[in-house]
């Protein structure tokens, strides 16, 4: 038999009585602002409403202003489909499309109940759905099958597409201008139910709920990040670029083909992220609670990496499809710089932070 | 001396600890059920995968579709429901047993050491007559009614618990754990929400605090419990550590339950004695018979058990078998009672290459793995093998000749910095599975072979 000295039974008592505090304390739910959590770590509620109210809320607007001077340059165009007129609108589009960008990292509460992302930018849009939907005059734009004929990328299409002024005044012209508007009032409407919503009760949910664990904004925070990381890498450059596909490309499927601003967005894209992740250099980001957890360096290092992977991807120009055969060298180059940020994300950041990089929950030990 | 232990454990003692556990166990099993099945566990991890992780040499085990499927687990609340009740309990037990372990053979990706621990328990239970008192069974046929067992057949249960928690305490004595306080150190801090204490989430002393606790505790827990004296404080221990990792770590399950219910079993016959009486109103267990086991058993019984035991004694152990540093490599990991033990988070690329064209194709892992599966293969070098072996087969299909397969695998443990795991030259394809040390897996540290 194993015989204990005093020392380790007094060492356990005393063990139990600490337990037994932290779970009588962490049972009676008392105040959390009792201890200072500055002078104790990290507030992690400044960063969140930080997130909430300097970051989040403001892109919705912008997004919510932006879709409006859309929809006045949608309605400029549909009156009088000519090149002028085109040229004017893909600028406007461009700008809504980028201010897209910076919402695109948010997928969680509001935006995941609305399904934001999969309506607003599912691409590549099915042509020859949109189409057939056009020719007869009917469809629904709120089901679920639905998320390929609509948002940014079906205005890519219907907008900038080589014969679009033609067919805005051919034989559909009707129906056609009609599903384009349905199409921004349906994309007005989710970004209008989302803003709402994060003024409404969700901004006291995001900011009131601090922990770390799945479902939990922090958690939803590192995980978009690794998820529109991999977004970026596979659908947005790599796939295309014929990645996954021995070098058979399919430029078509690129994020705003037909407005040959793929690049623009994707940059856009990261830089959006790249905000987000230092909280926009307010001192109450991301990167500023890895250094409460004393990682220090790693923050520094995937600070340098997002600069890093955004020149190297500004040196890719527009359009996507060109820089495919021109520019293989600084893709394959902005490619390998994703990747690394990917794992510096997915990987270093994870583990640090203690968040599981899952998009699903069960048990684990 | 050997002559009298033997008989001592031949000795009989009352049913009721026996009985207790039937009922708990049963009872918790059906709340496990009815609790994964109505998470959409069932669907999530047996029915939407394209591909499973299985065991080595359990290949032939695949799941059975979405209706037979949840037709299995209905047959494992069933099941719960009769062992509960006592209503053919050797029947319940063993297809309990069958099924439940049939579930977790289906793929890696989902093990737990509390499954395999119930696995293991649910086996023993079939060799156990806990279905002899307080049961339909002996409503049905009264003469199965015996009220004294013989003292080893509550002993075994005791044992299984036993090992359980001195293995997960040995496994808490490595440098990390210990010295470091790691991975509680990166853990706690994201608890800081908790009230009152969330503050002292980020103090040092709080992880270096739970993680020698955590190791006394395993290490001990079950000598405390077996000692009759200490037992009442020991079982106050039992409740608050699992309470705390229950707050703590909600994403262990029902771990915590698992080990309160079970620990309850080392309370004495007595004590369960008094226990049943307050819930059936008798005062005690009038002695009426003593069970007996058949003829065939009593000469078998020794034999089998003495086997179980001494392979839950070297499974755990078998790590010790292979070089290098065992959280990296994972070699003897699993059914070794390691729990919450270590960070560990990686990311792995795959790129399969057609020799004779030259051709590269990136694996989108989404298109064949669910997220959970993506997430547990990226850290465990066997389950990376497997899914470079099936994406071998999958680009052949496809028409690409003898595909070679390459992983770029990127690994953080224990909050050190991401580094390569696998060798990026080694073609996966052509490495096979076996139990010998992974020469693919690059070492951890630079000395290591």
């Amino acid at each position: 038999m194993i015989k204990l000295s005093r020392k380790t039974i007094a060492f356990i008592a005393a063990a139990l009585v600490v337990t037994t505090f932290i779970i009588a304390c962490s049972k009676s739910g008392g105040n959390t602002n009792t201890l200072d959590p500055s002078a104790n770590g990290f507030d992690k509620t400044a960063m969140l409403t930080n997130y909430a109210d300097n970051l989040i809320i403001p892109a919705y607007t912008n997004l919510q202003t932006q879709a409006n001077l859309l929809e006045t340059a949608v309605n400029t165009f549909l009156t009088t489909p000519n090149t002028a007129n085109q040229v004017t609108l893909k600028n406007v589009f461009k700008d809504t499309y980028l201010r897209y960008q910076d919402v695109s990292v948010d997928q969680f509460g509001p935006a995941e109940t609305a399904l934001l992302s999969n309506f607003s930018n599912t691409f590549p849009a099915d042509s020859v759905v949109i189409e057939g939907n056009i020719t007869r005059g009917t469809y629904s734009l709120t089901s679920n099958a639905s998320i390929n004929q609509q948002g940014f990328p079906a205005l890519d299409y219907l907008l900038f597409n080589l014969h679009a002024i033609n067919d805005f005044t051919g034989a559909t012209a009707v129906n056609r201008k009609k599903y384009v508007q349905d199409v921004v009032t349906n994309l007005k409407t989710r970004v209008a139910t989302v803003l709402s919503a994060w003024k409404g009760s969700y901004r006291a949910t995001f900011i009131g709920n601090t922990r770390s664990d799945s479902g939990s904004p922090i958690a939803f925070l590192i995980n978009q990040f690794a998820f529109e990381m991999d977004q970026l890498k596979g659908p947005r450059i790599g796939w295309p670029f014929g990645k996954q596909s021995g070098g058979t490309m399919f430029p078509n499927n690129t994020e705003g083909f037909n407005a040959g601003i793929s690049v623009a967005l994707a940059t856009q894209n990261l830089t959006a992220l790249k905000t987000m992740f230092n909280g926009n250099g307010s001192g109450t980001g991301m990167s500023d609670y890895l250094v409460a957890l004393k990682q220090q360096k790693l923050s520094t290092d995937v600070m340098a990496q997002f600069d890093k992977a955004i020149n190297s991807l500004k040196t890719v120009p527009d359009p996507y499809v060109t820089a495919m055969s021109n520019n293989k060298t600084q893709i394959e180059a902005a490619y390998r710089e994703i990747q690394i940020l990917l794992t510096l994300i997915k990987t270093d950041v994870a583990s640090a932070t203690g968040v599981r990089i899952t998009y699903q929950d069960t048990d684990g030990d | 001396m050997f002559l009298s232990a033997i008989n001592r454990l031949q000795r009989p003692v009352s049913i009721a600890p026996l009985v207790t556990f039937r009922i708990l166990f049963g009872l918790m099993m059906l709340a496990g059920t009815i609790r994964f099945w109505a998470n959409g566990w069932i669907t999530q991890q047996y029915v939407t995968p394209k591909f499973y992780f299985t065991y080595m040499g359990f290949e032939w085990v695949h799941p059975l579709g979405n209706t037979g499927m949840h037709f299995i687990f209905g047959v494992i609340a069933l099941a719960t429901i009769c062992i509960t009740a006592g209503l053919f309990y050797r029947v319940a037990v063993v297809v309990f047993f069958a099924a439940f372990t049939y579930v977790e053979l289906i793929d890696v990706t989902n093990y737990l050491n509390h499954y395999y621990f119930i696995s293991l328990i649910s086996f023993l239970l079939i060799w156990l007559p806990a279905n002899r008192y307080l049961s339909v069974d002996v409503r049905i046929w009264p003469k199965l009614k015996c009220t004294h067992v013989p003292l080893w057949t509550i002993g075994i249960i005791r044992l299984q618990i036993a090992i359980v928690y001195f293995f997960a305490g040995l496994a808490k004595l490595n440098p990390d754990w210990m010295l470091h306080a790691l991975p509680m150190k990166i853990w706690l801090p994201a608890k800081s929400h908790l009230p009152l204490i969330g503050g002292l989430m980020y103090k040092e002393w709080i992880a270096y605090l739970f993680s020698w606790f955590g190791a006394f505790y395993d290490l001990f827990i079950a000598f405390f419990l077996i000692n009759r004296k200490t037992r009442p404080m020991a079982y106050v221990f039992v409740l608050g550590f699992h309470i705390s990792t229950a707050i703590f770590f909600p994403g262990i399950g029902m771990f915590p339950y698992v080990m309160i219910i079970s620990s309850f079993a080392f309370f004495s016959s007595g004590y369960h004695q008094k226990l049943l009486a307050f819930f059936i109103g008798k005062n005690q267990l009038i002695p009426t018979s003593n069970y007996r086991y058949p003829a065939i058993l009593r000469v078998l019984l020794p034999g089998v058990i003495g086997i179980y035991f001494l392979l839950q004694i070297i499974i755990p152990l078998r790590f010790l078998a292979y070089p290098g540093h065992l959280f990296w490599y994972e070699e003897g990991y699993r059914f070794s009672w390691r729990v919450m033990l270590m960070e560990k988070s990686g990311n792995t690329f795959f790129t399969v290459k057609e020799p004779s064209t030259g051709k590269t194709y990136e694996v989108d892992n989404s298109k064949y793995l669910t997220p959970l599966q993506d997430k547990m293969m990226s850290t465990q070098p066997d389950m990376i093998l497997r899914y470079a072996h099936y994406l071998a087969d999958i680009y052949t299909k496809r028409g690409i000749k003898s595909p070679a397969v390459y992983a770029e695998c990127h690994v953080a443990l224990n909050g050190e910095r991401s580094r390569l795991y696998i060798d990026t030259t080694v073609n996966l394809a052509m490495q096979s599975l076996s139990w010998k040390h992974y020469k693919w897996v690059l070492p951890f540290t630079k000395n290591e072979k």
